[in-house]
């Protein structure tokens, strides 16, 4: 009899089919960063003197912060002189999607992610056959896209339908120069320049990302999304972005990422800072799929990356929504700050590790308003002989009267070399707050695997099915579009040869 | 040629001999029931035929219509028609009932070259087994015997069954943990399931089911092997006297 | 905080300067020193003194080895176990066999300060085989820097209970035999105190081992404990209950470590924090890779009586095997209003109601202690004022 843990093994091994590479000429900056690279950057992108300042103050107090090593992954130092700081496609920014580059449109083609104003994201039109919803219909499933390729954006679609219902929808860089006083006042204000090494970081060199601004009482028409490419080779990503919802707005925000297959690492050290006013909601979802390294755990991006909301109105809410299959190592802890009276953060996550990847992700829900509400669903799935681990804050502060958490954490092992952790830090200082915490670990059994088997169903389709019932909790928060795309996607992570 | 044909085999579990020597042929529309003791080796024998791992055929061959099942995986002997309905079904947390059986037909329909029924036709097909089985629609969307009572997974198995229409269903111990009229329906199921073309092995300990499915032949295990075969009227003399007897 | 590092150097200094001693001279100081030199003394905020401020118990352990004294420690064992003094020169082959067996002394420089300004210690060894009659008690020790030393050899039973009495820093280091027993009952009352406590435990194969404690804090009380069962089988239970008010403080960090198969652990803590006080607990379960088969689960509730009480609970699972059962919850909350409702309406008065509720609420920390050591450890953990009348 063969043993069921060495197939589980190969199952959980699978090709990247995102890993190809984008022939185009670029221009990159050399390796190495000094206070003329911030600079430099700055100028490329036509700032501001206000921004420079801001860039320059960000890099200074870098420079005295040392690495962080808390997290329970492992990897060698980083040379930051070894990384280039910006690298672009050659030629003007586009004005118009018919002068992007056919190369890179071809890419987001291949990609799946449509860059013209017809299409719906990949993975829509097939619906898994058990008689679920239908798709919502065309008019209202359109999606606008931002399509960021290293440190640029290179195009952002529906442009015009959205400024017509008042909601800016742009890249971070036209932001700083058609939108100071929103930038101004609150790039930093949720993420501050200090506050870890690599948002510091961040902040000094931040290339680009994505601008939302949905005015008071709008609901954004329709989705919104960008698209993070890494394409050149021995290149950061530092994008930035920045998303405010009015009073009683409401915006739904998808970000989907993959890289080129390489031997080496790359470091991916994005901020991503939220800001929702009174009565406002914003969703963010994020399918997470940078390259996470061959089988041997050679190359694959380090994701690094500082994602907080602020609730700061009264009964506004924040959601975080990710599933996470890609990166060599996930450092990131997508949080919310409850200020708002009645604000309510969510945290839904999926993190699935194979190979050697190694994932620390979690997050932190901050109570500072009273009847302030968060709820966590962390699902980690771990194979091969990766590490996976939950680390989460639940700070129950003196004002959060009334207050309530209830985070529930599960940990799903497949084979025996792999490991799952929780490290979950509940801080409570008043006594109406409540907080529940609950952890749960299993494996996929050899007894669910051969009743499935019985039934005629395949070994790598069995455990597919087991493993999404598992994350069901999760995939039914993301949007239509991308719960298909997770769910694709963690079959396509799971699936392999079969012996 | 016999649907079912068991030739002298032998079984081991962690290098334990538990089947020693087990002869069978099963024809089609037969019903066969094998009885026997505790450990006996009754659900060893229902295992091995649906490939579960960790049983090892040490001599003996097993065959389905002619074919040597023996380098078959689980999931190619389901294919071919081997049904085993569990005594302990599993739970699969966050599966629905629906999609576990969408997934079970589809892998059926493409193993035998025909095209995957559609979702409206599956979706008529289970809901007529289930009302068939006195089983709620609502039943169907729940996770795979999540939280199921010991009855409700019972009938489960016997919904996939109705569903997967297998050449010979094997079910183990599936009256156990039934009161009464649950004990009917499961029963009128597999009733309304037999026909001349298939054959049903009914694994039990206790002879009250065979009181609802009559069977033409009744198999009586002890300590590996079969030690004696006859009709009905052997059940209800084990019902009388105990296994004791068919020791001597 | 430029006191309190002072105070750290110094107390580094001190520990340096320390030549030879007369009690225990067969300790081999040299590693404790060598931890010091290399490692130097936790630093203030680091992660395991993230909730505990280090820096207030430096102040007290320089004071408490600046005056050192000592007299014949306190403890009482049946006749059919074995006690020996570290000032015996006997006890030098039980400590060099066992000392720091249990847990991984070079990353616990408090230990090296223990070592090195070692006042009082004593082994207590249960024969092979033998059943101890009545509990050994261990009351004051006599000095501020402790150790104990328990051997429980193979099939030997024994119930270890720790009275309340005052230390500066007091390591115990347990091996529980193959098939061996251990019930370990650790009383920590009230204390204007600084005290930091590590605990290290083996169990070996088919081997039980069984902690109930309770505390009621202390100017700063911390104990660090790990449990290793490193045997195929072996059982660890952890019961701690806590009661903290005024200023007191107390941080309990208890791990669980699973190093072969088939182990079976539980860790139960329940905590009712008001006034200022401030009460953590980091319960920690580690599943090594060749664990298979553990079944181990954490549950740590809390309640929180005061707007200036501070609870923090962080339940640790780090799981390297996948055939296991593990789990953990956490809760911090207050008393159910709807609870003391009903039993207000039931004519019970308000405080008594509350009274109830909270020895409820302990109790289940502890219910399936036995009769008497339950009460003894109530009796600590609750104190009379909030017992029904």
């Amino acid at each position: 009899m063969p043993e069921t843990a060495t197939d589980l093994d190969t199952l959980v091994r699978s090709e990247y089919s995102a890993g190809f590479v984008t022939e185009i000429e670029t221009d990159t900056l050399p390796p190495g960063l000094d206070e003329d690279v911030v600079r430099t950057i700055s100028a490329r992108k036509e700032e501001p003197s206000w921004m420079i300042d801001w860039r320059l103050d960000a890099f200074r107090r870098w420079q005295a912060m040392a690495l962080p090593r808390w997290a329970h992954v492992r990897f060698p130092d980083i040379d930051f002189q070894a990384i280039s700081y910006f690298s672009a496609p050659k030629g003007e920014r586009p004005k118009s999607l018919d002068e992007v580059d056919p190369e890179l449109l071809e890419t987001y083609q291949k990609l799946g992610v449509p860059l013209h104003e017809r299409a719906r994201l990949a993975g829509v039109a097939g619906v898994d056959g058990t008689g679920g919803e239908s798709p919502p219909d065309g008019a209202t499933s359109a999606v606008a896209v931002d399509a960021v390729f290293d440190s640029v954006s290179i195009a952002t679609t529906f442009k015009d339908k959205l400024t017509e219902a008042g909601v800016v929808f742009c890249s971070m860089a036209e932001a700083v120069r058609e939108h100071p006083e929103l930038v101004r006042k609150y790039l930093g204000s949720v993420v501050p320049k200090p506050d870890n090494f690599y948002a510091a970081l961040n902040s000094a060199v931040f290339s680009d990302g994505s601008f939302v601004y949905v005015p008071k009482h709008t609901r954004c028409p329709m989705e919104l999304s960008t698209y993070f490419r890494i394409n050149a080779e021995n290149t950061g990503q530092f994008e930035r972005t920045l998303i405010i919802a009015d009073e009683g707005a409401h915006v739904s925000y998808l970000e989907g990422c993959t890289a080129p297959m390489r031997d080496d690492n790359q470091l991916h050290a994005a901020v991503v800072e939220l800001v929702a006013l009174d009565d406002a909601e914003i969703k963010y979802s994020t399918v997470q799929n940078w390259y996470p390294g061959d089988e041997q755990g050679r190359g694959g991006i380090y994701n690094f990356v500082t994602k907080r909301g602020a609730c700061l109105g009264a009964r506004s809410k924040i959601s975080w929504t990710q599933v996470e299959t890609g990166s060599a190592i996930t450092w990131k802890y997508p949080s919310v700050v409850l200020r708002g009276a009645d604000s309510v953060g969510e945290f839904h996550s999926v993190a699935l590790t194979r190979n050697f990847q190694q994932a620390d992700t979690g997050t932190k829900m901050i109570h500072i308003g009273p009847r302030t509400k968060s709820t966590i669903i962390s699902k980690g799935i771990s194979a091969g002989r990766s590490q996976n681990s939950y680390r989460g804050l639940v700070r129950m502060n003196a004002g959060a009267v009334g207050a309530r958490n209830h985070t529930q954490c599960d940990s799903l092992l497949i084979g025996d070399a792999c490991g799952a952790h929780t490290f979950p830090y509940i801080e409570a200082k008043l006594p109406s707050a409540v907080v529940e915490h609950e952890a749960t670990t299993s494996k996929v059994s050899d007894e669910q695997l051969f009743l499935c088997q019985q039934r005629g169903i395949d070994p790598e389709k069995a455990v597919a099915m087991i493993v999404g019932g598992f994350c069901k909790d999760v995939f039914r928060t993301l949007p239509m579009e991308f719960a298909v795309e997770a769910g694709k996607l963690l079959e396509v992570s799971l699936e392999g040869a079969v012996g | 040629m016999s649907l079912l044909a068991v030739e002298d085999l032998h079984v081991e579990v962690d290098g334990t001999p538990i089947l020693k020597g087990l002869d069978m042929a099963v024809e089609p529309g037969e019903v066969h029931a094998v009885m026997g003791p505790n450990g006996s080796g009754k659900s060893t024998f229902a295992n091995v035929l649906a490939g579960r791992p960790g049983y090892e055929v040490t001599a003996g061959a097993v065959t389905v219509d002619g074919i040597d099942i023996a380098a078959y995986s689980p999931e190619q002997r389901s294919h071919l028609g081997l049904f085993l309905a569990f005594q302990y079904p599993i739970e699969i947390p966050g599966v629905s009932n629906m999609e576990f059986l969408k997934a079970a037909v589809d892998a059926h329909a493409r193993s035998a070259g025909l095209d995957e029924p559609s979702p409206v036709d599956f979706i008529r097909r289970a809901r007529n087994a289930a009302s068939q089985l006195g089983i709620s629609a609502d039943f169907l969307k729940r996770g795979v015997n999540e939280g199921f009572s010991g009855g409700e997974k019972k009938r489960n198995e016997i919904l996939q069954m109705l569903l997967l229409e297998p050449r010979l269903a094997v079910l183990d111990e599936t009256d156990s943990g039934l009161d009464i009229d649950a004990l009917q329906v499961v029963a009128d199921g597999i009733n309304g399931f037999r026909s001349d073309d298939n054959a049903v092995l009914l694994v039990t300990h206790y002879q009250r089911l065979l009181n609802h499915i009559v069977p033409d032949w009744v198999h009586v295990l002890a300590n590996g092997r079969i030690v004696r075969s006859g009709d009905r009227s052997l059940a209800l003399a084990l019902e009388e006297q105990g296994y004791g007897w068919v020791d001597d | 905080m430029a006191g309190s590092t002072t105070d750290a150097a110094a107390l580094a200094q001190r520990l340096l300067d320390i030549g030879e001693r007369s009690y225990a001279p067969w300790l081999d100081r040299r590693e404790w020193r060598d931890v010091i030199e290399r490692g130097g003394l936790p630093r203030p905020r680091s992660e395991p003194w993230k909730y505990t401020n280090i820096s207030r118990w430096y102040g007290a352990a320089l004071a408490a080895a600046a005056a050192p004294q000592r007299h014949a420690p306190r403890l009482h064992a049946p006749r059919e176990i074995e006690v020996v003094e570290f000032s015996d020169r006997r006890a030098a082959a039980f400590v060099q066999a066992w000392q720091g067996r249990a847990f991984d002394l070079a990353k616990q420089p408090l230990a090296a300060v223990n070592n090195l300004l070692l006042g009082a210690g004593v082994v207590v060894r249960v024969p092979a085989g033998t059943q101890a009659t009545k509990p050994v008690h261990i009351e004051d020790m006599g000095a501020a820097y402790q150790q104990v030393l328990v051997l429980v050899e193979e099939e030997a039973t024994l119930t270890l209970i720790e009275q309340p009495s005052p230390f500066t820093h007091r390591i115990v280091e347990i091996a529980v035999g193959t098939d061996a027993r251990l019930r370990h009952l650790r009383r920590q009352a009230a204390s204007p105190n600084r005290e930091c406590s590590l605990v290290g435990v083996r169990v070996e194969a088919g081997a039980r081992y069984a902690l109930a404690q309770s505390s009621l804090g202390a100017d700063l009380r911390r104990n660090d404990m790990l449990a290793t069962l490193c045997g195929e089988g072996a059982e660890a239970t952890i019961r701690a209950a806590w009661r903290l008010d005024g200023h007191r403080h107390l941080d309990n960090q208890i791990a669980v470590s699973h190093a072969a198969p088939g182990g079976f652990s539980r860790q139960t803590y329940r905590g009712v924090v008001g006034g200022r006080a401030r009460a953590v607990l980091n319960g920690r379960i580690h599943i090594a890779p060749r664990a298979q088969a553990t079944d181990a689960a954490l549950s740590t509730k809390n309640l929180l009586q005061s707007t200036t009480a501070e609870v923090y609970a962080k339940p640790e699972l780090e799981i390297h095997a996948n055939d296991v059962k593990c789990s953990h919850g956490a809760t911090v909350g207050t008393l159910d209003e709807d609870a003391i409702h009903y039993l207000r309406s039931r004519g019970v008065a308000e405080d008594t109601a509350r009274a109830l509720l909270i020895r409820g609420f302990l109790r289940e920390a502890v219910e399936d202690l036995e009769g008497a050591e339950r009460l003894r450890l109530f009796s600590s953990a609750v104190p009379d004022r909030d017992l029904p009348t």
